[in-house]
């Protein structure tokens, strides 16, 4: 599974000024609509406050993982926001959330999904990483350090 | 003169060796108790020390006084929020328990010796209740934390079983004495007695302490002590009057400190000292007044009987006990195994040997050589037993280093200070973090200069920081305060899961995002509602259900019904 292959440099907004979770959610679906044009960014921004009603997908570390699954889409799509400043999030950890990744997936792919989340998480884990995508101050700058990532993780 | 400085000298250097030595123990892993037995033992009149004591009163008094102050800690101790899970199993556990496991291992035991069946049994009645201060210590070792049901369990049990073994001896030694061959009726009046007296002292007195405590102006350093003689004394009363005076410690120190009480740090941190010390003393005495050569003339049926305790009598009694309480099977297998005995078992041995009764070394020695056997085995194997069984709850205040303090006149307020780690979310944050509500700033120190509180934009690693708050607010400071190593928060996440999902969330949203088929019993129900259903009453951190692909595993509760859990992808 490469993460990579869920992204295009359209789908990453690096150092965001937004000021809450809302506003954060919206701009992911955005994102991510721009480049589905079967979906419209409300159903796509539904789809993710309604997972976030069943409990905030914050991480902790100031990292969230926003998700949902879709009709009208044939591959699993993601995108990434980073924030210049926090915002409060519920997370696990009560901290700011200020690194995000928004994941949608067709509605028959269960199983894919299920592993592309827990990729996610697993990738986030590594707090190195984490700062070198914070950092980032645009989208290639962002690839780079993840395809750098995803690199050093299949030689090791 | 001569003759008493050099008993202090012995007495003190000993002490301190046996500190010294638990330092050392803690890294084999052995289990402390056994350290001060052993020591005991090597320096008798066998051992390197030569020292001769053969006084059964000494040991007796000894033993009485540091299991009192042991027990009393060990009601200290408990949380009352532990009843919720633990109280009904336990005191199950406490009573019936004890007497299946001191019958099977008592027939067994007359079967082997070749003795009679009351003399068997009242081996089993002196092997038959676990230790509180082997329970206690162990548990409240570092670096274990139990899934709270059976964390609560095993301590409760520990607490209150004693009392239960203790009138089963007694019953039987006056049974032998007076020449009985079978046991009247008239054992269930005594029964009641004791156990009634011993819980109307405990509760009572336990009531009256807390206010004495809390209505007297003294002087800092005499509250614990205050406590201490409050619980000794209670303990006395009770046995005075022919009641439980253990049962009565242990509810005094439970009653005094579930309620609002002065000085309470200042108590606890005193009585963990003289719970130290009590154990030490007791299992140096003790380990003193045996005599290894005699143990190894009783070693092959003793090990006989310690195998029988450990492998049939104590899962079986473990068994019954915990059948209306529908106990995962794992759990019961931790506690069957958790069994410990310790100072108990050689206090009531020496019942016997002060009735004079016939046979009377053989129980000591029996006795002696089970609780052995179980703290060698059982004390060895607890930690790597409870990681096997996957009993283990990650707890990530492990290692937290934070200072507790009093406050005046305010019981159930405390002052905690942190040094800030540059790890931690606080200090990593760049606005001030958000506090639990109810908790406040009471200083911050930085550079060895107090800082204005009020106007403070962000807190520095380095920051020294001290709040007002509940005890109930710890965890949530410690998260905030402290930094989780990377480890222990991958560790959380294995255990957890990856994302968490709250108590109200409905089953078929869950069903609907993740993509699974719900079982027709469900549909309808929140999390909280599964759970309830599946665990009952008794859930906690820890318990779990696989649903279609994914699995809950519960992160919170709030009284008796899961706030949160965590959801848990790859399972």
């Amino acid at each position: 599974m490469h993460i990579t292959h869920l992204l295009t440099a359209d789908r990453i907004a690096c150092q965001q000024d937004l000021t809450s979770k809302k506003r954060v959610l919206e701009a992911l679906a955005g994102l991510l609509a721009a480049s589905i044009p079967s979906l419209a960014e409300v159903d796509i921004f539904d789809s993710l406050l309604n997972r976030e009603r069943l409990g905030s997908t914050g991480l902790g570390t100031g990292v969230a993982i926003p998700h949902g699954r879709m009709t009208g889409i044939d591959a699993p799509v993601g995108a990434i926001i980073t924030l210049k400043n926090g915002v409060d999030y519920d997370a696990v950890d009560h901290q700011p959330v200020d690194l995000l990744f928004a994941l949608v997936v067709p509605e028959a792919s269960t199983d894919e999904h299920l592993q592309i989340l827990a990729a996610l998480a697993r990738m986030f884990s590594d707090r190195k990483l984490c700062e070198n995508l914070r950092a980032s101050q645009d989208a290639e700058q962002l690839l780079r350090a993840l395809d750098g990532w995803e690199l050093h993780r299949a030689t090791a | 003169m001569d003759i008493v400085n050099q008993f202090i000298l012995l007495a003190a250097g000993l002490l301190l060796l046996s500190i010294l030595a638990s330092a050392l123990s803690a890294r084999v892993g052995m289990p402390l108790l056994l350290v001060f037995l052993s020591i005991g033992m090597l320096i008798g009149d066998e051992g390197l020390g030569g020292i001769v004591f053969a006084d059964i009163r000494t040991a007796y008094l000894v033993g009485s006084v540091a299991l009192a102050v042991i027990l009393f800690d060990g009601g200290l101790r408990t949380d009352v929020r532990n009843f919720r899970v633990g109280l009904r199993p336990a005191l199950s556990l406490a009573t019936l328990g004890v007497l299946l496991t001191a019958l099977i291992t008592g027939l067994f035991a007359a079967w082997v010796l070749g003795l009679s069946w009351l003399e068997g049994l009242l081996i089993g009645a002196i092997v038959g209740s676990t230790d509180a201060a082997a329970v206690f210590s162990l548990l409240h070792s570092r670096g274990l934390e139990l899934k709270q049901r059976v964390g609560a369990t095993l301590e409760i049990e520990s607490g209150s079983n004693d009392p239960m073994a203790v009138f089963l001896t007694i019953v039987l030694v006056e049974a032998l004495l007076a020449g009985q061959t079978r046991l009247g009726w008239d054992v269930v009046w005594v029964f009641v007695v004791q156990m009634g007296l011993g819980a109307v002292f405990g509760l009572a007195g336990g009531r009256l302490l807390s206010l004495v405590i809390n209505r007297m102006q003294l002087s800092p350093g005499l509250y614990p002590l205050v406590a201490l003689s409050g619980g000794v004394t209670i303990f006395a009363s009770a046995s005075v009057l022919g009641g439980s005076g253990f049962l009565a410690a242990y509810l005094a120190g439970l009653v005094v400190a579930n309620r609002p009480l002065q000085a309470g740090q200042n108590i606890l941190r005193f009585h963990d000292g003289m719970a130290w010390l009590a154990q030490i003393t007791m299992f140096l005495v003790l380990g003193l007044f045996a005599n290894p050569t005699a143990l190894l003339g009783s070693a092959l049926p003793a090990l006989l009987i310690a195998a029988v305790l450990m492998l049939v009598a104590r899962p079986l009694a473990v068994w019954l006990s915990l059948l209306p309480f529908r106990f995962p099977r794992q759990e019961q297998l931790f506690i069957s195994w958790v069994g410990l005995r310790g100072a108990v078992p050689i206090v009531l041995a020496l019942f016997p040997l002060m009735a004079g009764l016939d046979n009377a070394w053989i129980f000591f020695n029996v006795a002696f050589f089970v609780v052995l056997v179980s703290l060698v085995l059982q004390g060895w194997t607890v930690t790597p037993a409870a990681r096997w069984l996957k009993l283990e709850v990650p707890t990530g205040s492990g290692v937290i280093q934070r200072v507790e303090l009093d406050v005046p006149g305010e019981f159930d307020r405390e002052l905690v200070g942190y040094r800030l780690d540059g790890e931690s979310p606080a200090a990593k944050a760049t606005r001030l973090p958000l506090l639990p509500e109810g908790v406040r700033y009471a200083a911050v120190l930085r550079d060895h200069q107090p800082l204005d509180t009020c106007g403070l934009a962000e807190l520095q690693a380095g920051d020294y920081v001290y709040l007002l708050a509940k005890h109930d607010d710890l965890p949530a400071l410690d998260g905030l305060f402290s930094a989780a190593p990377d480890i222990e928060r991958d560790a959380a996440t294995r255990y957890f899961g990856e994302f968490i999902i709250n108590g109200d969330a409905r089953l078929e949203d869950l069903a609907q995002v993740y993509g699974f088929v719900l079982p027709e019993e469900v549909h309808g129900h929140t999390v909280t509602e599964l759970f309830a259903t599946r665990f009952g009453r008794r859930q906690v951190v820890g318990d779990r259900i696989v649903l279609g692909t994914v699995e809950l595993v519960v992160r919170e509760t709030e009284g008796a019904e899961v706030s949160r859990a965590g959801l848990k992808l790859s399972h």
